[in-house]
This record gives C-alpha cells, sequence and structure tokens, in this order.
C-alpha cells in the first residue's frame, strides 16, 4: 500500500459503549398493538361506531330520563305505532319509535335498557376476568394448587351454567346485584381453567426455567415472564365476555328469572313485547337490534384487537 | 349435588304454596295443618297430629267401634280448651311420646285470624314435628333413584305363582320378558315404536312435582304421550285367539298389577289381576318432542357445518370464507333470542309456516321452523371450530413436508389435514346428542313446542322445588355421560390417545 493510499484511511478509535448499542428501531409494545389495529380501515368504523355507542348509552338517559309508567294509566296511548305516535304528540326524539305496551316511550327505553345491560356485562366481565386471570395464573403455577383446584374445576363445571345461574338467581331473588352475583360466583372458573392451561404452556418454558434457576422469585417469574405473553389471551377472552353477558342477561329476562321490574333493561324489553311481536313490531325489534349490533359491534372490535396484541403480528 | 344441598337447604320453602288452590282456600289453623301435610309430603319434616294419635290409640284398644268411646270423645275435644287441655292423659302421652324423639310441639289455640285481629273460635290442633336434615333429605332421593322390579313387588297373598321369564308376546308376535309378582307384565318387550325395545323394569326416579304437576312423578310427566288416544281394533289378553275385538287404545304392554277386587268385566277380559291399563296416544311425549327435534337439527348440523368448515378453510380469505366468517360472527355474538325470532318472523311472514306448535293444522310443517332455529347456530360454531382446526392443521410440518413430497393439495386435504381436523369435533357427538334430550329452551318457548325445554324454566317460574332438583340431577347426570362417551369416542378415533397409564411420570 502506498502513502497516498494510506492517508485515504483514518483510525477511529474503539468505542465499547457505542459498540454496544441496537440500532434497531424501539420496539414498544403497545404501540405496535394500535398500529397494527388502526391499520384496518374496518377497525375505526367500527371504533367510531363502538364511541358513538358509548356517548348513546351512557349520555342520552341522562337528558332523556326514561320512566316506564309515564302514561300507565292513560290507556289511549298503549301499542302506538310511531306514525300513530307521531301524529299524536308531534314530532320529537321522543316518540319517534312509537309507544310499547304501557304508554312507554321507546326511543328512550332502549337507551336506559342498553345502559343497564352494558353496565352489567362490563362489571361482571370485569370480576370474572380479574377474578379468573389471578386464580389462573396461581393454578397454572402451583402444581399442588392445581390437584385441589381440578376436582373443584371438575365438579362445578359438570352442572351447566345456565342452570347454575338460573337456580341462583330464583334462590337469592331477583335484583342487579344478585344478577352480578349470580353470574361472577362461577363464572370466573371457566376462565381460569382456561387461563391455566395458557399459563402452564409458558410456565415450561425453557427461558422461564432458566429464570427461575437464576433465582427469580415467583411473583417475579409470574409478572415479567408469564404474563406478559397472556396479553393477548386476555383480550380474547374479554372479547368473548363481554357479547356473552349481554346474551345472558337478555336470555335470564326472556325465560322469566329477569333483574326485576325497576329496572329497565334490554331483555326486560324484548320479553314484554315479544308475545305480540306481529302484531307491534315496533316494540319488539328495536331492543333485539340494539342489543345485536352492541353485541356484534364489541365482539368484532374485541375480536381484531385480540389479533393485534398477538406480538406475531407485529412484523 | 351441590346445586341440590342448595335448593333443598335455601330456598324458602313457602313459595311452593304461592299457586296452590287448597292453601288459598284455606285459612287459620287448617292452613297451617295442610302446610305441615304438604312438608311432609314433599320430605322437609316429620309430623304428627294428636287427633291422629288419639285415633290410632283408641282403635287399638277398642276396634273399629273406637268412635263411639266416651273416652276417645274426649280426648278429641280436650284440644279445643287451651286452659285444660294439658291436664288430659292422652295429650301428656302424646307430648311424652314425642318430646322423647326430639320432636317439637307445637299447640294451635283455637283462634280465627282476620286483617290482624284475632278471635276466638276456630279448631285448635297439637302437633309435632321434626326437621329433617338436607343430608337426609339427599339421602332419600338418592335412594329411591333407581327401581328394579322383583317377583315381590306385589303385596298380594293370593299371588302364589311368582316368576320372571320369557315369553312369546301375542301383541308384537315378538317374544318379551314377563313378570308374575313385579308391578308390570311385561318388563322388555318389543314393537313398532321408536326405540323398538321398551323397558318397564327399571325406572329411573326422579322425584314428585311440588306444584306444576302437582304430585306427579317427574319421569312419567316427560315420558307421557299426549294428544288424542290412539283407538285401535285389539284384543283382550282372555280372547286372544278368539274372534271377538274390540275399539280401544289401551296398551297392554303397560299393563300393570291390580290390588284390590277384579271387577266382573276384568274378569271376563284379562287371564290375571294384571289389569290396570294406560291407553295410547296419537302424539308425542314432552321427551321424544324434544329429542326428534334436537336430532333432526344436530344431524343437519353436522351435515351442513363441517362441509362448510372445510370449504372455508380452503378457500382462506376469499369470498366465500369471508361471507361465512360474517355469518358465524352474526351467530356467535348476537342474542340467540334475537336471531330465533328473526327466523320465525321470516318464516311465518315469507314462507306461511306454522308459527305455534299448537295451533298447527299440519303438524310436521310446524317441525321445520323449530328444526332451523336450532340447526343455524349449531351449524355456525361448528363451521367456525372446524376451520380453524384446519387452518392450524395447514401451518403444520407435515403438511409441509407432504406437499414436498409432491401429494396433490385435494390428498392433503383428505388424507391428512380433515382427518386430523375432525379428531376434536369427534369428541362433542356424544354431549350433542345427549343435549338433545334436555331440550332447547329459548326456541321451545318461541315456537311453544310441548318439550322438556322449559320445564326448568317452568318449575322456577311455578316455584316447584321438585322438578328443580329433578331437572338439576338429569342434566348434570346427562352432561356427565357425555363427557365419558366423548373420551371414549375419541380414543376409539385417534390411535394416539388412550386411557392405559403407562409407565414414566
Amino acid at each position: 500500500m502506498s502513502e497516498k493510499e494510506k492517508n485515504l484511511f483514518t483510525f477511529i478509535d474503539h468505542d465499547t459503549i457505542e459498540s454496544e448499542r441496537i440500532i434497531a428501531p424501539r420496539y414498544s409494545y403497545w404501540r405496535s398493538v394500535f398500529r397494527v389495529f388502526f391499520r384496518k380501515k374496518s377497525n375505526w368504523v367500527l371504533l367510531g361506531l363502538f364511541v358513538l355507542l358509548i356517548v348513546g348509552v351512557f349520555i342520552i338517559p341522562m337528558f332523556a330520563p326514561y320512566d316506564p309508567n309515564e302514561n300507565v294509566t292513560r290507556a289511549q296511548y298503549f301499542h302506538k305505532s310511531p306514525a300513530e305516535a307521531i301524529r299524536t304528540f308531534g314530532f320529537s326524539f321522543k316518540w319517534i319509535l312509537g309507544t310499547g305496551g304501557f304508554g312507554n316511550s321507546i326511543s328512550y327505553g332502549i337507551w336506559s335498557s342498553a345502559k343497564t345491560s352494558l353496565l352489567l356485562a362490563v362489571i361482571c366481565a370485569a370480576i370474572n376476568m380479574f377474578v379468573g386471570t389471578i386464580m389462573g395464573a396461581v393454578w397454572g403455577y402451583s402444581k399442588r394448587f392445581d390437584q385441589v383446584m381440578l376436582v373443584i374445576y371438575n365438579i362445578i363445571a359438570n352442572v351447566p351454567y345456565i342452570l347454575v345461574v338460573t337456580v341462583l338467581v330464583y334462590i337469592i331473588g331477583s335484583g342487579f346485584w344478585s344478577f352480578v352475583f349470580a353470574l361472577t360466583v362461577t363464572g370466573w372458573l371457566s376462565i381460569a381453567y382456561f387461563f391455566r392451561t395458557q399459563v402452564m404452556i409458558i410456565r415450561d418454558r425453557e427461558y422461564s426455567l432458566a429464570s427461575r434457576c437464576l433465582g427469580s422469585p415467583i411473583p417475579r417469574v409470574i409478572s415479567k415472564n408469564i404474563l406478559p405473553f397472556q396479553t393477548s389471551v386476555i383480550v380474547t377472552i374479554l372479547a368473548r365476555e363481554l357479547p356473552y353477558y349481554i346474551s345472558m342477561e337478555v336470555f335470564l329476562s326472556y325465560i322469566g328469572v329477569g333483574l326485576g321490574a325497576e329496572v329497565p333493561s334490554l331483555g326486560r324489553m324484548i320479553q314484554e313485547a315479544q308475545t305480540a311481536f306481529l302484531i307491534y313490531p315496533w316494540e319488539f325489534w328495536p331492543p333485539v337490534a340494539v342489543a345485536a349490533a352492541i353485541t356484534i359491534i364489541l365482539y368484532v372490535l374485541g375480536q381484531n384487537l385480540a389479533d393485534a396484541s398477538d406480538p406475531r403480528t407485529h412484523m | 349435588m351441590t346445586v341440590m344441598l342448595l335448593v333443598f337447604s335455601l330456598i324458602d320453602r313457602k313459595v311452593i304454596f304461592q299457586t296452590d288452590d287448597v292453601w288459598n282456600k284455606r285459612s287459620n289453623n287448617e292452613r297451617t295443618i295442610y302446610e305441615y301435610t304438604q312438608y311432609q309430603k314433599y320430605g322437609y319434616l316429620e309430623f304428627d297430629n294428636y287427633a291422629t294419635f288419639v285415633q290410632q290409640k283408641y282403635r287399638g284398644l277398642y276396634g273399629d267401634s273406637y268412635t263411639k268411646n266416651p273416652d276417645f270423645i274426649r280426648d278429641m275435644a280436650v284440644v279445643q280448651k287451651p286452659s285444660e287441655y294439658l291436664e288430659n292423659e292422652s295429650v301428656k302421652e302424646f307430648m311424652a311420646k314425642y318430646s322423647a324423639k326430639g320432636y317439637n310441639i307445637v299447640y294451635l289455640e283455637p283462634l280465627t285470624y282476620n286483617n290482624g285481629r284475632v278471635k276466638p273460635g276456630g279448631t285448635g290442633y297439637l302437633i309435632a314435628s321434626r326437621e329433617r336434615s338436607v343430608f337426609l333429605r339427599l339421602w332419600d332421593y338418592l335412594k329411591g333413584f333407581i327401581t328394579i322390579e322383583t317377583v315381590n313387588d306385589v303385596k298380594d297373598p293370593e299371588l302364589t305363582d311368582r316368576y320372571i321369564r320369557i315369553e312369546k308376546d301375542p301383541y308384537s308376535g315378538f317374544f318379551a320378558l314377563v313378570g308374575s309378582g313385579t308391578t308390570h307384565k311385561y318388563l322388555v318387550y318389543f314393537d313398532g315404536r321408536f326405540p323398538f325395545m321398551h323397558w318397564n323394569w327399571i325406572h329411573l326416579n326422579l322425584g314428585v312435582s311440588y306444584t306444576k304437576y302437582r304430585g306427579q312423578q317427574i319421569t312419567d310427566v316427560i315420558n307421557q304421550p299426549t294428544g288424542e288416544l290412539d283407538t285401535r281394533l285389539v284384543q283382550y289378553p282372555a280372547l286372544v285367539g278368539t274372534d271377538k275385538w274390540d275399539e280401544s287404545a289401551v296398551d297392554f304392554h303397560k299393563l300393570a298389577y291390580n290390588n284390590g277386587e277384579l271387577s266382573e268385566m276384568d274378569k271376563e277380559l284379562f287371564n290375571d289381576k294384571y289389569t290396570v291399563v294406560t291407553y295410547k296416544r296419537k302424539g308425542l311425549s314432552m321427551l321424544e318432542n324434544s329429542f326428534v327435534i334436537g336430532l333432526i337439527a344436530t344431524v343437519f348440523a353436522y351435515l351442513l357445518g363441517i362441509p362448510l368448515g372445510v370449504f372455508n378453510a380452503r378457500n382462506k380469505d376469499k369470498l366465500g370464507d369471508k361471507l361465512g366468517m360474517w355469518y358465524i360472527i352474526f351467530i356467535t355474538s348476537v342474542p340467540a333470542l334475537a336471531y330465533i325470532f328473526l327466523f320465525a318472523a321470516i318464516g311465518t311472514t315469507l314462507f306461511k309456516l306454522p308459527y305455534a306448535f299448537a295451533n298447527a293444522e299440519v303438524k310436521i310443517l310446524a317441525y321445520i321452523l323449530p328444526i332451523i332455529s336450532l340447526t343455524l347456530p349449531h351449524m355456525g360454531s361448528l363451521m367456525m371450530w372446524m376451520r380453524r382446526y384446519m387452518i392450524d392443521q395447514m401451518n403444520s410440518d407435515y403438511v409441509k413436508f407432504a406437499r414436498a413430497e409432491g401429494m396433490s393439495e385435494g390428498e392433503i386435504f383428505s388424507q391428512h389435514i380433515a382427518r386430523n381436523a375432525i379428531i376434536p369435533i369427534v369428541h362433542g357427538i356424544p354431549a350433542n346428542i345427549l343435549a338433545c334430550l334436555v331440550g332447547a329452551i329459548i326456541t321451545e318457548r318461541v315456537y311453544a313446542v310441548p318439550g322438556v325445554g322449559n320445564l326448568l324454566t317452568n318449575a322456577i317460574n311455578g316455584h316447584d322445588n321438585g322438578i328443580i332438583v329433578a331437572c338439576t340431577v338429569f342434566y348434570t347426570s346427562l352432561s356427565i355421560i357425555a363427557l365419558i362417551l366423548g373420551d371414549l369416542l375419541m380414543a376409539k378415533y385417534d390411535p394416539r390417545i388412550s386411557f392405559e397409564t403407562k409407565g414414566g411420570r
């Protein structure tokens, strides 16, 4: 190499700190989740609908207080079709969907009812998910606890869930909180069982084993090694649970073990209108449509979020 | 069992009277006495009335003419006098007897209650009762759960010839297991009606209905055929072989033993004392109704759901699969109630199908909508799982290997993927078939099908604790049986699974 060629090169000091730096783009889990989630155009639409729904369910009842007994003494207002109701009361949001069997406003009724149903679903899902995931994590992790819990699970899971819920509501009486109790007292068990299997799979992976051998305490292994893997599992369960409790409320009200007369709910509105649903269709289809819309939106949104929360889709 | 204990212990027992006419008609002490007798009947407590006690005592002393005995009349009347009844010898005896047994003795004073005002009058009672514990009642229930008829069932000393043997059955032309001394004459018999082989020998005793079918056996309630009498030309047992034919609906296979005296006509018509008859009816029983609808729907669901799931998996992300996915999303997320009513509305308005079961002129047409309503959601879930399992299998290594070997896509799908994917589906078949016995709650209610699906819900609305317990036991045992059968079927289908313990841990 000639002197001239040597001048083309300069020496650089060896920098140990610089050489350890990773140049790959920063990876943030939740940012990636939302990036993948919002890449799909349909999710924007669904999310928009969902926000509208939440606003509708929680804001509308504030301005439109629903009183089912408003016209209960005025028989001339019973079972008015939308056209007749608008003719009688004038055009307003309140009477746009007609009146029910006791002269009650259908359009106010569906929002107050949807609020009850949604609240019920959220509370039950929250309780069941909370208890279910914690119990499931312990259940999947501890082998001794597993033996005890499997026996309990086999006893309870063999009794059909619907039977447990109906019998419980029958025994403790109807009402919002007894409903919550009936739906959650054994409801967490299936979630915990599902979660247990997922935890077991991760528990025996090599990296988890290595972490244990290096002396990580159990809470740390659970919270750092196992739980991060379960985010998509939790979201998947949540996507299934929320619509499920709404359907459950509709079903239970329909068979007559509902929330009780004083609480308006979608199931109750459907139950009251179902006997004559061919004669007074405007009383029957709005609550059914609202229930269907809520469950479909929650289900699809949840499924898509669950897909997005799976790290394998983040590429 | 747990639920049974809950039902037995927690439900307010008073609710069983809410729809009871007798209870509503009675008042004052008579109502209390009625409550106690009903509680005793349903096993809540053991109970004795002083009046019965005195009657028994004097019948023992003086025979059948005890009613005219002055001591008896005095002892009977003493409970109407609150001031002096404690002095009476019989009362003391009664109290001593039952307090020794741990009974709780209650004296109901002769008073009447009217809108909170208490007046003297009415009849007084002295009663003793003892609560039965929940566990005792559970034991009673389980003890009588299965009964098998034996030759010593009939307690008639006149009957000397007791046997169980195979005889020729004159009504089917086939053989039947015939008993003498058993409650029913034909224990096992065959005829042309599904399921062709019938039992009178072994009875499943699910308990007694409290309110809805007052006092009836629940097993009978769900098995009793409904509808018109099925009248045909028949020959009574004693006339078989002659040319005398009668028009009647008697089911000769269900003849039961008559413990009383035979009438002249019975002696002419029957050879033996098995003369208690039941009638054949044209309609199906509650259980059969539910089972027929459920079974047809299940068969359709499997026949349609599995091929559609395979189709969707093969055309993943194409138009057909997307349509299928939207269908699955709709069926799984929307409340069942909503789409069943949707089907009902479409079926009745567009296709003019009968809506309510009872009003249908052509009975067969009434089955169509319930079957559709049960098939479509079941088909949706089968489609979903079949597609899921197929896609899981499609990504596995052995499929890539098979493709590398040069197998055609059709071969890979039919020989490898479908075979592996169907194994978890097979596991659910017994559960689905047995679930038909439970009936479908919403479908049966919407179309007013007289089936078993609404037994539980109606029982809950009618406060019928007996049926609630029976349903719990029935459903739970069915789901356990289904689970076991499913495991066995899967082991048969999948050579990798075996229930024998292999060595190691």
